[in-house]
């Protein structure tokens, strides 16, 4: 039965291909647009909002334990976090207060917000935070995304009710930032002290909704907290949520998702394809919610480490040799925009050097003579000491959706107009962490969520090139630069605001310039949902939607 | 026992019955033999199977993808699920918790496997269970239909037939649900637990089962048709619908429960495409995603239950042929 699985896989793309050519074919609306700027009209209280996830269901609703997207989407609207971000993504205090650091950078004190409590009647306080900080710390927990997160802080004290102390091992000015991600989010201390499975069933937090049941493999019904008092800065309404409660299904193929959407069956869809996107911005029922994650750019890395592309001539050459943008804009209809930056455009911090991406397959021709790749073999491959210039590129199926892995096959078919070839191989994504251990590709692509440029450290440092024991390096282009090493870790424990924009901004030159990735994209992150859900667009720092403003016109 | 020795042993009729049980006996106690047999091979295949894949079991306790686990939590999991032991250490200590009746934790989902199982077993055998029905049903009646109008209806049905044991699920699942939900709007996409949100699932499992059931009622029938006792009847004044409904469509139907048997399995595997697809709950699509996750506990469990399932199903089929017709088992 195993077997039905890699069948079903190569198969999807085509139905759901299919499925596409069959609403384009029968669905097409008749022309009738509505103004998406129209005022939505006086908020109704009450209703059940169904979302309907494209993610794998997380095995645990705490996002302490593990730490992926999926858990962020969810817990998103039951836990909230000390720091996020504004509409004009400026970090702002949620649940504390305030926040200062002393002049050696090693001592962070993080004031609490009062009269908050958890769902559960548990009072926030400094104890709290610090229960939870022990909870993400301790191995038997098993976080990786919050662990890491947290990792500089040496110890804390919870000096008085309202006032944590945090003694950090190294100066760390992306911790504030660290705090906005709902991995780090803040959970009532009573009830993190249950057994790690009534938490993962219904963690306790703060948020304007509360997990009321979990159904596995079908939905999480959360109802309205009615005593919520905390709408972030910026909020349209004060006092609990409009809606009566949220029910989050599991819903993991596209087209029936859709499907879904447009019957009616559900009011939200994430994951959202960018056919599916082309389609429904024509039409009047549904609208679009483009969020793209922050943290790094979508890219593909070239492993530095070993042959071909040790040799930087060679980098620049593929670079050159491949053609992205025309294909960027048909294959995902215009619903993702070309970044020429390692970070994200959600990040104030990103750098770009578009100059540096041009289509030339003269430059990539000139370049590889230059480095010995002259000769060409029967099949028209450039060869060197009877190698063949060939990239093996292993690409997973779960990360990389039906159109990037469309986009891999241009970048394919143009480098091979170069004399280049690259091998495409779709892999599941232990097979694909397989490849990436044993050091066994040439090209990679891997998505990074994190909020702030401080995730360049995890992508670029020579210390992210050593595996975990799990043989895991973050590092995937290998990139070993004392001189980068010296940026960035000073950019990321300056104080000095201007310092780290200039720091970081050497560091993104730095990697760039060596043509050590190929930035594609943003982090694609799309919603489609009726038009009967109004002030939808309201996110979390990981750009994961918050539905407190929303409301279910009648 | 020779069949020489079984001779000298029953030389009258009331003898016999002993033998009679003594053979039922062996047969039962050769089906359990085989069935631990092929659960065995089953489990065996699957342990060292999922490791031959590259990939680390620890990485998919912690949350799998997109998740940078430290050193410290992923040397937690391994020794919470015995990874760190070595490989033959891990396999007997795994078969001996089996032979106990303990699946183990689901790495994904944090409770027993036998728990999960329990959870799913339930509204997947509800979709293949009606999914059978339906197929018998659509079967019987193509098969009746094309039968009694002649050699055009034949090629007709045995045409549709053909077309419908071809198409694979996700593609019929996908055109239904751009019929039926998306253009017509009658019926929910997504399986929901109102009787509406069962048909289309229902449709998309039945009906390519149908399609070779029906191919093999039709032969049945046909063959039937074509016997003597057809003649016989027909030569009684029984109408030629008659015929067909009174004597060859229990052949017909003979042909159907020989298929049910190995019908089941493929709704199984079936059930993994249809309960993706359309978003429900069940044992098909837990399977797709402790793949996925690398939950050996929950696909070994998955596994060995489907497994199991098809040796009973198929011992049952073998017992009711043996009762049906008495000539089996004899010779």
């Amino acid at each position: 039965m195993t077997l039905a699985r890699p069948l079903a896989t190569k198969l999807f793309p085509i139905a759901t291909a299919l499925a596409a050519a069959l609403v384009l074919a029968g669905c097409t609306p008749s022309g009738t647009t509505s103004d998406a700027s129209s005022d939505p009209g006086s908020p109704v209280t009450g209703g059940n909002l169904v979302y309907a996830s494209g993610d794998a269901e997380p095995s645990c609703l705490d996002p302490h334990v593990g730490g992926n997207y999926p858990q962020a989407l969810v817990a998103s609207q039951y836990l909230e976090t000390l720091y996020t971000k504004d509409a004009e993504g400026k970090l702002i205090p949620w649940l504390a207060a305030d926040s200062t650091v002393s002049d050696d950078g090693l001592t962070r004190t993080v004031s609490i917000r009062d009269g908050i409590t958890f769902t559960d009647g548990t009072a926030l306080d400094a104890a709290a935070v610090k229960a939870n900080f022990e909870h993400l710390l301790d191995p038997k927990t098993a976080s990786s995304t919050g662990y890491l997160a947290l990792g500089k802080i040496a110890s804390m004290k919870a000096v008085d009710a309202s006032t944590l102390e945090l003694k950090l091992k190294t100066p760390d000015n992306s911790l504030l930032e660290s705090f906005s991600m709902p991995w780090v989010a803040i959970e009532s201390p009573t009830a993190l002290k249950r057994t790690q499975e009534e938490n993962c069933a219904a963690p306790v937090g703060t948020g304007p909704f509360k997990v009321q049941s979990w159904k596995k493999q079908y939905s999480v019904q959360m109802v309205r907290n009615a005593d919520y008092v905390l709408p972030v800065a910026g909020a349209a309404h004060a006092g609990p949520a409009y809606l009566d409660s949220i029910t989050w299904r599991f819903i993991p193929e596209a087209a029936t998702r859709y499907a879904a959407l447009q019957a009616g069956e559900v009011d939200i869809i994430d994951n959202a394809q960018p056919d599916a996107i082309a389609t429904a911005v024509k039409t009047s029922t549904i609208k679009h919610l483009d969020a793209p994650r922050p943290g790094a750019s979508n890219r593909i890395e070239l492993n530095s480490s070993k042959a071909p592309f040790n040799d930087e001539k060679v980098r620049e050459a593929f670079i050159h040799a491949v053609n992205i943008n025309a294909s960027v804009d048909s294959l995902f209809f215009g619903s993702a925009k070309r970044s020429y930056s390692p970070l994200s455009s959600v990040e104030p911090l990103a750098y770009s050097e578009e100059s540096l991406f041009n289509y030339d397959p003269t430059k990539a021709g000139t370049l590889l003579d230059a480095a010995g790749w002259s000769e060409r073999d029967a099949q028209g491959y450039r060869v060197k000491n009877g190698v063949r210039l060939s990239l093996t590129f292993p690409v997973s199926t779960s990360q990389s959706i039906p159109a990037e892995q469309s986009l891999f096959e241009q970048i394919q078919a143009t480098a091979k107009e170069s004399g280049i070839e690259v091998q495409i191989n779709l892999l599941d994504i232990s097979s694909w962490y397989g490849e990436l251990f044993t050091n066994s590709y040439n090209l990679v692509s891997a998505p990074y969520t994190k909020v702030g440029p401080g995730v360049l450290s995890i992508l670029f440092h020579s210390d992210s090139t050593i595996p975990a024991p799990s043989g895991y390096f973050a590092n995937l282009s290998q990139v070993k630069d004392p001189a980068l090493d010296a940026l960035l870790n000073t950019a990321g424990s300056t104080k000095d605001e201007a310092q780290r924009k200039d720091l970081y901004t050497q560091a993104q030159k730095k990697v760039l310039e060596g043509y050590y990735l190929l930035p594609l994209y943003d982090q694609q992150n799309h919603f489609l949902y009726s038009e009967k859900l109004k002030n939808v667009g309201a996110t979390t720092a990981v750009a994961s939607p918050i539905f407190f403003d929303t409301w279910l016109a009648n | 026992m020779s069949d020489f020795a079984k001779i000298q042993s029953s030389p009258s009729g009331v003898a016999g019955t002993s033998h009679g049980t003594r053979s039922a006996a062996r047969w039962l106690l050769s089906k359990i033999m085989g069935g631990i047999f092929v659960l065995w091979a089953v489990f065996t295949a699957i342990f060292f199977g999922l490791r031959m894949i590259p990939g680390d079991p620890a990485q998919a306790i912690m949350g799998g993808p997109g998740s940078q686990a430290s050193a410290e939590a992923l040397a937690a999991a391994r020794e919470q699920y015995g990874l760190d032991q070595p490989l033959y250490v891990q396999y007997f200590a795994q078969l001996w918790r089996l032979v106990q009746g303990d699946l183990g934790t689901s790495y994904s989902l944090k409770s027993p496997v036998v728990e999960v199982l329990a959870e799913l077993l339930p509204p997947t055998l509800i979709l293949a269970g009606l999914a059978l029905l339906v197929a018998w049903a659509m079967a019987l009646v193509l098969a009746v239909l094309s039968t009694r109008s002649g050699a055009v209806g034949v090629a007709l049905g045995s045409g549709l037939e053909i077309i419908s044991a071809a198409v694979p699920h996700f593609w019929l699942a996908s055109v239904l649900i751009m019929l039926f939900s998306t253009m017509l709007g009658w019926l929910p996409p997504v399986s929901t637990n109102t009787p509406a949100g069962l048909v289309l699932p229902i449709i998309t499992l039945a009906l390519p089962l149908a399609g070779f059931m029906g191919q093999v009622m039709r032969d049945s029938m046909a063959e039937a048709q074509r016997s003597a006792f057809a003649l016989s009847a027909r030569a009684r004044g029984e109408s030629e619908t008659g015929v067909l409904l009174r004597h060859s469509l229990r052949h017909g139907a003979l042909g159907g429960i020989a298929l049910s048997g190995w019908a089941l399995g493929s709704l199984l595997s079936g059930a993994v495409v249809v309960e993706s697809i359309f978003a429900r709950p069940g044992l098909g699509r837990s399977l797709l995603s402790a793949v996925t996750a690398r939950d050996i506990p929950l696909v070994t469990g998955v596994a060995l239950f489907s497994a199991a399932a098809y040796v009973l199903i198929m011992a049952f089929s073998d017992l009711a042929e043996r009762l049906v017709d008495p000539r089996i088992g004899r010779s």
